[in-house]
């Protein structure tokens, strides 16, 4: 395990090798799948009361230079210890959906950009509640609800910024608007909080999270892609851009300028 | 583009750590609001509501000596039977109800926790007592900001009896 894991560090640190880049004294710009891990889980047991675990993943893959179709999963484990009632919730999430630069790369070299983005979220977790201490005039009670296998469906809007720090290394940073669509019903307790959606209780949620990743660079290219143009007719008498890096960055039919492997 | 990086999270992470209000601002309390008359439009110069089995000094429910034509009382529940039993001593005359029911523990808030719910789904009556009207059925926590005019359950006493 140890010999598999030195290895893939090694490999990680000699394709994210700058010296690489610059064989034959050309410039390229390097794309690739993105894997990364979402630190702020980590920080979740620091920032609430109650006890949250767990932790997310999340990969994308550029299209178009600009777009990136994105894929995030996890999992949390939830206990949180009231007076009157315990309530435990774990479960796995996954969410799909894209994000889009809002910026322009400003060279070859450039990675760095601002964005946003949507998710379908879907997550499935069981809850259960122990310990449901009741009192009034007639006297006490203490009841508990059995595990429930719940799910639940929801939509996130997403804003963001994402570095490449070190080479092929992007640290970065977004934060989520969640809007619940559907969830399990259960006549005694609504979840006040989801795996992946988190808390349910007021209004919207919000959430964020922290990425640090790493880029396989796995495709190269001399293209500096073109910011999307959002709407709006072409207007006849305006000169296109000839510019000759100006192709399609990783379109159908497999992209002018792009190169695959370093 | 670095500093924004790093100056945004730190922005991300103050509004995201201070969104967590844990203060309880729901009521908790189930009772049902019930609403008293005596047939033929006769006053009710004096009320006292108890528990069934309840005959301590703190087993007072509800007590009134003022005279007016209707009186208004919220009312618990058994958390643990099926039916709750209420004895009334109305202008000197004693009667009792039996509410049957059906509860569940229902959740309010994370802060607030658990508040039982019922389903009223009928009721025994002594003589003293006219008619009962269930107006109501659903009895949960929200039950308490009933209007004035609006109850769970409308009890009127006989007039000859009282």
């Amino acid at each position: 395990m140890t010999k598999i894991l030195r290895s893939i560090l090694i490999a990680l640190l000699i394709s994210s090798s700058p010296a690489l880049a610059k064989t034959k004294g050309e410039v390229w710009r390097y794309e690739g799948p993105r894997i990364g891990i979402d630190i702020s889980r980590f920080l979740l047991p620091v920032m609430t009361t109650a006890n949250r675990t767990g932790w997310e993943l999340q990969a994308d893959i550029p299209y178009k230079g600009n777009l990136f179709p994105t894929f995030e999963t996890g999992m949390q484990w939830f206990d949180d210890k009231h007076d009157a009632f315990q309530y435990k919730n774990s479960g796995a999430y996954g969410r799909l959906g894209v994000d889009m630069s809002i910026v322009k790369f400003e060279s070859l070299k450039d990675h760095d950009f601002m964005f946003v983005g949507f998710r379908y979220g879907y997550a499935i977790f069981n809850q259960q509640t122990d310990s449901i201490k009741s009192s009034n005039y007639w006297g006490s009670r203490i009841t508990s609800l059995d595990r429930h296998p719940m799910s639940a469906h929801w939509g996130e809007l997403v804003f963001g910024m994402k570095g490449e720090l070190l080479p092929n290394f992007f640290f970065g940073w977004s934060l989520r608007a969640k809007f619940p669509l559907v969830v399990t019903n259960d006549q005694n307790i609504k979840p006040y909080i989801i795996p992946g959606l988190g808390k349910t209780g007021n209004g919207t949620p919000f959430d964020f999270s922290i990425t640090v990743s790493y880029r396989f660079p796995i495709f190269k290219t001399k293209t500096i892609p073109k910011p999307i143009s959002i709407g709006g007719a072409k207007h006849p008498g305006l000169n296109e851009d000839t510019d000759p890096n100006s192709q399609d960055f990783g379109g159908s039919g497999g992209g002018g300028g792009y190169n695959r492997g370093r | 583009m670095r500093i924004g990086l790093i100056s945004f999270l730190l922005l991300v992470i103050t509004f995201v750590s201070c969104t967590d209000v844990n203060r309880c601002y729901d009521s908790v309390d189930t009772l049902m609001i019930s609403s008293f008359s005596v047939s033929g439009f006769k006053n009710i110069t004096s009320m006292r509501i108890k528990g069934l089995n309840h005959n301590d000094v703190g087993g007072i429910l509800f007590t009134d000596s003022t005279s007016s034509l209707t009186k208004r009382a919220p009312l618990p529940l058994s958390l643990s039977a099926d039916s709750t039993g209420f004895i009334f001593t109305v202008n000197g005359k004693i009667d009792t109800l039996f509410v049957r029911h059906k509860m569940i523990i229902s959740f309010i808030s994370e802060y607030c926790g658990f508040a039982p719910a019922y389903t009223l789904s009928g009721y025994r009556r002594s003589k003293g007592i006219d008619s009962v009207r269930i107006t109501d059925a659903k009895v949960n926590s929200q039950s308490i900001v009933k209007t004035t005019n609006d109850q769970n359950i409308k009890i009127y006493f006989n007039s000859a009896t009282h």
